[in-house]
């Protein structure tokens, strides 16, 4: 609700959502996980294989940058 | 008197007409959508936007409108998820995409913010040193400020002073009219897309990269949505939560416009770019030292509000997976872990900052990576939540024209991001210079 109007005398009044009263929201919590197509299904694989991929390139990376490989072929 | 009995059964206001009741209602709804977007032009926006300006003039000014769509399209999906539904993103991702993606997206946000949140103190450190501050002084204090500013367990109070910090940030427009840019130059580079003169080199292409990385980043896709949460918008708010947002990417894109404008400055008086802090330092023989000290001080403005935003993302998302109480209406002993884990952010970022030879380039380099491989990913999870029919009804999904320009960010943000990838692997793909 976030105003009424009062009909007889055409004014309105308007509640700040923290006043307001709770409204119901659509939590989805007894729905679980999400039903996903096949081909939805690989996406989200092939996705999480390049995250793995690119978290590791970038940990080769910063390491490199930190002078450890480095230090390493000095020894 | 219907009227009457309205007004004394709940804590509303009487407004006589539908315009001052629309406008009533967004001031009472503004607030998430201006601080998501203010608060992201935090200290390493303002490092990257005074940098593209002192580096390349006037020229980059176009990407930042072409962002400008593209943060109000993200932005009002988290911000329609979570009036929908009522609940953080880091929750909806734990319950519709299992505990692996859960976890992922939660450690991911973590790191990132938490590396993001040493340059907002690294930038507070540089910036108060400059006006002649210890940062062994200046650090602290400002840690026990952003953790003051959240204890007080109210919501509004804390949205009302963020929105006063939010505000501050007019005084880039001020800075950047006293640096006299030729406004022509940059009216036509700001709608007409054009590069340098000079062949692409690597710096350009970061540099790109990192404007776009910096104006739309992972946190905000969880703060927000958390944040219309906790503010327990209504359904009924979506019109006005959705004028919040573009009100604040409007006003983001703005100041980092004036940004770079006030780095441009550095860039037609050839002065070589370090970091902001010197650079305010470098100008003000040119343009007088308030801009030195507004920029100073807007450098820690940009900081306390990076600061605030991140490490409540971090803590609702927390919160939401843990199943914690997590709500800025709540005092500390109703909602401890909650408020734990803000303090943790704040007070573990500010320590690694005294740190003495901290890595920073290091951590720089990662915060920029690790935001560029989370972001598109982030929002394919958003557009996939954004099409659960299942969750939000027919009503709430989006239309199809919705996920037409949606795909085309994702496709442009993970071109960018395999860039990224192929920049780190492969240094001397494009000219140094």
């Amino acid at each position: 609700m976030i105003a009424q109007k009062n009909p007889s005398s055409d004014t309105f009044i308007v509640i700040h959502p923290l006043d307001d009263a709770p409204e119901v929201k659509r939590t989805g919590e007894h729905l679980g996980e999400m039903e996903m197509t096949r081909g939805v299904r690989t996406l989200l694989l092939v996705l999480r294989g390049y995250l793995i991929l690119m978290i590791a390139l970038l940990g080769y990376h910063i390491l490199d940058l930190a002078g450890v490989f480095s230090r390493h072929l000095h020894r | 008197m219907i009227g009457n009995n309205l007004q004394s059964a709940v804590p509303g206001r009487v407004v006589n007409s539908a315009r001052k009741q629309r406008i009533l209602t967004f001031l009472m709804v503004v607030g998430p959508g201006l601080i998501v977007m203010e608060a992201d032009n935090d200290a390493g926006a303002v490092s990257t936007y005074t940098q593209a300006g002192a580096q390349y003039g006037t020229h980059l000014l176009w990407v930042l409108l072409l962002l400008l769509p593209i943060c109000y399209f993200v932005q009002e999906m988290v911000a329609r998820l979570g009036i929908v539904t009522g609940e953080g993103h880091a929750a909806m991702i734990y319950r519709r995409f299992g505990s692996w993606w859960g976890t992922f997206s939660l450690i991911d946000l973590q790191v990132a913010n938490f590396l993001t949140l040493v340059t907002e103190f690294a930038a507070i450190s540089l910036a108060m040193s400059k006006l002649g501050v210890s940062p062994l002084i200046a650090v602290p204090l400002s840690a026990v400020a952003l953790i003051g500013l959240v204890f007080t367990g109210s919501y509004l109070r804390w949205e009302r002073i963020v929105i006063g910090l939010c505000l501050l940030d007019v005084a880039w427009f001020v800075m950047a009219g006293i640096c006299a840019p030729h406004w022509k130059d940059a009216a036509i580079h700001t709608v007409v897309p054009n590069l340098p003169k000079g062949p692409i080199s690597s710096s350009l292409v970061f540099m790109i990269i990192a404007i776009v990385g910096t104006t739309i980043a992972p946190w905000q896709l969880f703060f927000q949505q958390s944040c219309v949460a906790d503010k327990r918008l209504r359904m009924s708010d979506l019109k006005f939560a959705r004028w919040d947002t573009m009100l604040g990417a409007i006003f983001t894109i703005l100041v980092g416009g004036a940004m770079i404008l006030v780095g441009d400055a550095a860039y037609r008086h050839q002065i070589p770019f370090s970091d902001p802090a010197q650079m305010a330092a470098d100008l003000a023989p040119s343009v007088g030292p308030f801009v030195k000290n507004a920029l100073l001080l807007m450098m820690v403005n940009a900081a306390v509000l990076g600061t605030t935003a991140i490490s409540l993302s971090s803590a609702w998302a927390y919160g939401e997976v843990k199943g914690w109480p997590h709500s800025l209406h709540r005092k500390f002993k109703e909602a401890p872990g909650f408020y734990i884990v803000y303090g943790a952010c704040v007070f573990g970022a500010a320590a690694v900052v005294l740190i003495p030879k901290v890595p920073l380039q290091l951590v720089i380099v990662s915060v920029q990576v690790l935001a560029g491989l989370m972001l598109p990913s982030a929002i394919i999870f958003l557009q996939l939540m954004l099409n659960d029919r299942q969750l939000l009804g027919d009503e709430y999904v989006n239309r199809p024209w919705n996920n037409w320009v949606n795909w085309i960010i994702i496709t442009v943000l993970f071109l960018l991001s395999l860039l990224l990838g192929a920049q780190v692997a492969l240094p001397n793909l494009f000219p140094a210079s």
